[in-house]
């Protein structure tokens, strides 16, 4: 059992990316409410973020940038932090044409749940 | 120059649509313009890819390796020309060409003003150029960036038509997809945590070696994979988005994304399970059973709801969660004959249901109707429209000398050569139940008596566009030669023991 | 708004916003940032200034034909500068194999072709965020 915890303690960040990664897979899935939809999906894209950085990350290791004169030998693997940022964007591009998609639906039904729109069916036209 | 472009053309079929896709928005108003550039840059890349087949076809020294930027393979990021890749391409170009001279017909009418065309080609060229960038990459992060590519411009396309209806299905296809892809890049990070690689040969190296070290790891890996491109190419299960996404977009969209865009997933996941883990690491988890099984249900579950269905374009798209179902049985074979004959209904069935979904929106611009039981008659006033509406009816449920029947003839040997008979049953069940509910809408086509309205077939380019498809269909039927023979070695080069 | 303080800070302050964040484009090769969260910082000059005095003098300083341009063309000029390799018979995006000469490790001109392409990228995200800014805004 303490070697468990003892492992748990070490790779932390791996164990808060998987409760975060689930809140987010709970929050998508229950939730009606497009934004909270939205947000599920966020929370969900940086628990994924979080576990590439961190498996990147090496303990006691410097920033890895060349200039020359750097009398450091450690330094943390730079990709995966670099593949995030390629992440980020995908992730504010998608959240912000889910924003549109929001705005769309709430001139058109008058309401943010998606329980609600669905139950109005195909009625609502232009 | 011709050197140049021959030694570079992986990358320029990649990146001709995205050019073109970014100078289209300044361009927007001159209308003939757009529509010849975007026609023009698919000529181009169905050249460009006959030669790249040509070349993979009659030379031995392949798979073509390009590397980006000159780095070499574990730095770099590579495009490999092999023979799944060009076959896939080739299944592009063909469906995207006609689909693109529909669209020139059709849109002004689906999809509105200029400005609203000129991005509906934006959203077309990048969702052709990320499926290219699909077929050749041979890095897992770059899949992850060229599905997100094809997810939001497939979103685009589906919410085009500027109705509430397209933005609340768009709405459920968006959530499920960034879902999916979540977990394809969760999966990704994991096999990158344990292998330390992102080229799929360097890590397939690397898991070959350490996978009963972190059998847990690998495990999740699998399941995050599977379950992340099963919610995009609409597994059975997990297909809830597609129907509302498929009938409610503008119909080249629609053709385009129920052909093309599934397809695309599929591939991405084909290399992930045999170029990366392998036929190893898949007996090992038992992932074909699991394939296999998925398969079947969604073959029949998807005929079922086909069946039950009203509206002509919501049959189309349940039909085509039970055609993936085919392409996943005959993934989870592992043998040669059902891999390639799930390679060529995957390209049959991207030709095909193109045509069915064009044919359908020509004859619903028609009519002005969607439901089946409106259409009596429409096959002597429409003849061209209703023909490629049969013949590709006929290709889908796997009539003799037409594309479908080759690669189903193909499946069910291998289900034969795997040694079980569940398999057999549930393909010659599914296509009973296909040519139950397509062959209902020819009936009323032909044998109903039409009444005294003034239904036409549709303009040039829109006819020329379903006779094209339709004759892919037949020569894919009649002579299936060299197409095979890209599947086949497609599939003998991914069932490779590494 | 008529806020007679927040203008004038903002009249001060907005301009070495705007040109912190192209610090951060062109330095993106020696430094933690670059083209994304540089575009964004000129981006988000632009959409302060907007908030502050008005989206229809926002839509003055930078109207939509700029915009879409800038979108467009930022993108091209990232394939251009990969068709560079093509044009000296090496692969696409190739950067030291193109001949490009690259400089002393740490000082600015280090990074050959990348901070080009980086240039590109920022223009391309900081015209996306007003892009989306002015759309949302002129939704409601």
């Amino acid at each position: 059992m303490s070697e468990v915890i003892k492992k748990l303690i070490i790779n932390y960040p791996y164990f808060a990316a998987f409760i975060l990664f689930a809140i987010g897979a709970l929050t998508v899935l229950t939730r009606s409410n497009l934004f909270k939809k939205l947000i599920g999906i966020n929370i969900m894209e940086s628990a994924v973020f979080l576990m590439f950085v961190a498996a990147g990350n090496i303990r006691g290791g410097y920033v890895p940038i060349l200039n020359g004169n750097n009398p450091q030998t450690l330094f943390i693997n730079p990709l995966p932090s670099a593949l995030m940022l390629t992440g980020i964007v995908v992730s504010v591009s998608v959240t912000a044409f889910a924003l549109a998609l929001i705005l769309r639906l709430y001139r058109s039904y008058g309401t943010t749940d998606l329980r609600r729109i669905y139950k109005m069916g195909n009625e609502v036209s232009e | 120059m011709i050197s140049a472009i021959s030694t570079n053309l992986p990358v320029f079929i990649i990146i001709a649509p995205l050019f073109v896709a970014f100078v289209l928005p300044t361009l927007a108003k001159r209308k003939r313009l757009v529509e010849n550039l975007v026609l023009s840059v698919e000529v181009l890349m169905l050249l460009g890819i006959c030669y790249l087949a040509s070349i993979v076809l009659f030379r031995k020294d392949i798979p073509i390796i390009y590397q980006m930027g000159g780095w070499p393979a574990p730095w770099g990021i590579e495009l490999k020309v092999g023979s799944l890749g060009t076959f896939f391409l080739l299944t592009i170009a063909i469906v995207s060409l006609p689909v693109a001279l529909f669209a020139r017909g059709n849109l002004t009418h689906e999809v509105g003003g200029k400005e609203r065309i000129a991005r509906f080609y934006v959203l077309y060229l990048l969702l052709v150029g990320a499926l290219a960038g699909m077929a050749l990459t041979n890095d897992l992060f770059n899949v992850y960036v060229l599905v997100e590519v094809a997810t939001l411009s497939c979103c685009g396309l589906v919410s085009a038509r500027n109705h509430p209806r397209a933005a609340k299905a768009t709405f459920t296809y968006l959530i499920l997809a960034t879902l999916g892809s979540c977990l394809v890049m969760g999966g990704i990070g994991f096999i990158y945590i344990i292998t330390g690689h992102l080229n799929m040969e360097f890590a397939s190296r690397e898991l070959s070696i350490i996978w009963q070290n972190n059998p847990r790891v690998v495990w999740m890996a699998f399941s995050f994979m599977l379950v992340g491109f099963g919610v995009k190419s609409a597994l059975f299960p997990l297909h809830v988005w597609l129907p509302d996404a498929h009938s409610v977009a503008p119909s080249p969209a629609s053709a385009i994304l129920s052909g093309l865009a599934v397809k695309g997933y599929i591939i991405c996941l084909l290399k992930v399970l045999y170029n990366v883990f392998g036929q190893t690491l898949m007996q090992a988890y038992s992932v074909h059973k699991i394939l296999v099984l998925v398969g079947m249900v969604a073959i029949i579950a998807g005929s079922i709801s086909a069946l039950t269905q009203k509206e002509l374009k919501r049959r189309l798209a349940f039909s085509t969660v039970a055609q993936v179902g085919y392409i996943f049985l005959g993934f989870g074979l592992l043998n040669t004959r059902g891999l390639a004959g799930a390679l060529f209904y995957l390209a049959s069935h991207a030709v095909i249901k193109s045509t069915l979904f064009l044919s359908a929106a020509a004859m619903q611009t028609a009519t002005g109707k969607k439901e089946i039981k409106d259409l009596s008659g429409i096959g002597r006033k429409m003849p061209i429209t209703a023909a490629a509406f049969t013949v590709s009816s006929l290709g889908l449920t796997g009539i003799p000398l037409f594309s479908g029947f080759v690669g189903k003839w193909n499946l069910l040997q291998g289900s034969m050569e795997s040694g079980s008979i569940l398999p057999i049953s549930v393909i010659i069940a599914g296509s009973v139940l296909c040519g139950a509910y397509l062959f209902p809408v020819i009936r009323i086509a032909y044998f109903e008596t039409a009444p005294e309205k003034d239904w036409k077939d549709p303009n040039l380019p829109q006819k020329l566009a379903l006779i094209l498809l339709s004759a892919v269909i037949v020569v894919l039927g009649v002579v299936p030669g060299p197409f095979l023979e890209l599947a086949n070695r497609a599939a003998a080069e991914l069932l490779v023991l590494r | 708004m008529k806020d007679f303080i927040l203008k004038r800070m903002a009249s001060i302050i907005l301009p070495f916003i705007c040109i912190y964040g192209f610090y951060v484009i062109l330095h993106g090769h020696v430094s933690p940032g670059g083209s994304f969260a540089g575009g964004i910082i000129v981006g988000l000059s632009f959409i302060a200034y907007s908030t502050i005095y008005g989206i229809e003098k926002g839509r003055k300083k930078l109207p939509e034909k700029v915009l879409v341009a800038a979108e467009s063309y930022g993108t091209l000029w990232y394939g251009i500068m990969g068709l560079v390799g093509i044009i000296k018979g090496v692969p696409f995006l190739a950067n030291k194999l193109a001949g490009v000469d690259l400089g002393v490790p740490g000082t600015l001109n280090s990074g050959g072709l990348i901070s080009f392409i980086g240039f590109g990228v920022g223009i391309r995200v900081a015209s996306t965020m007003v892009t989306l800014f002015f759309t949302m805004m002129e939704e409601e």
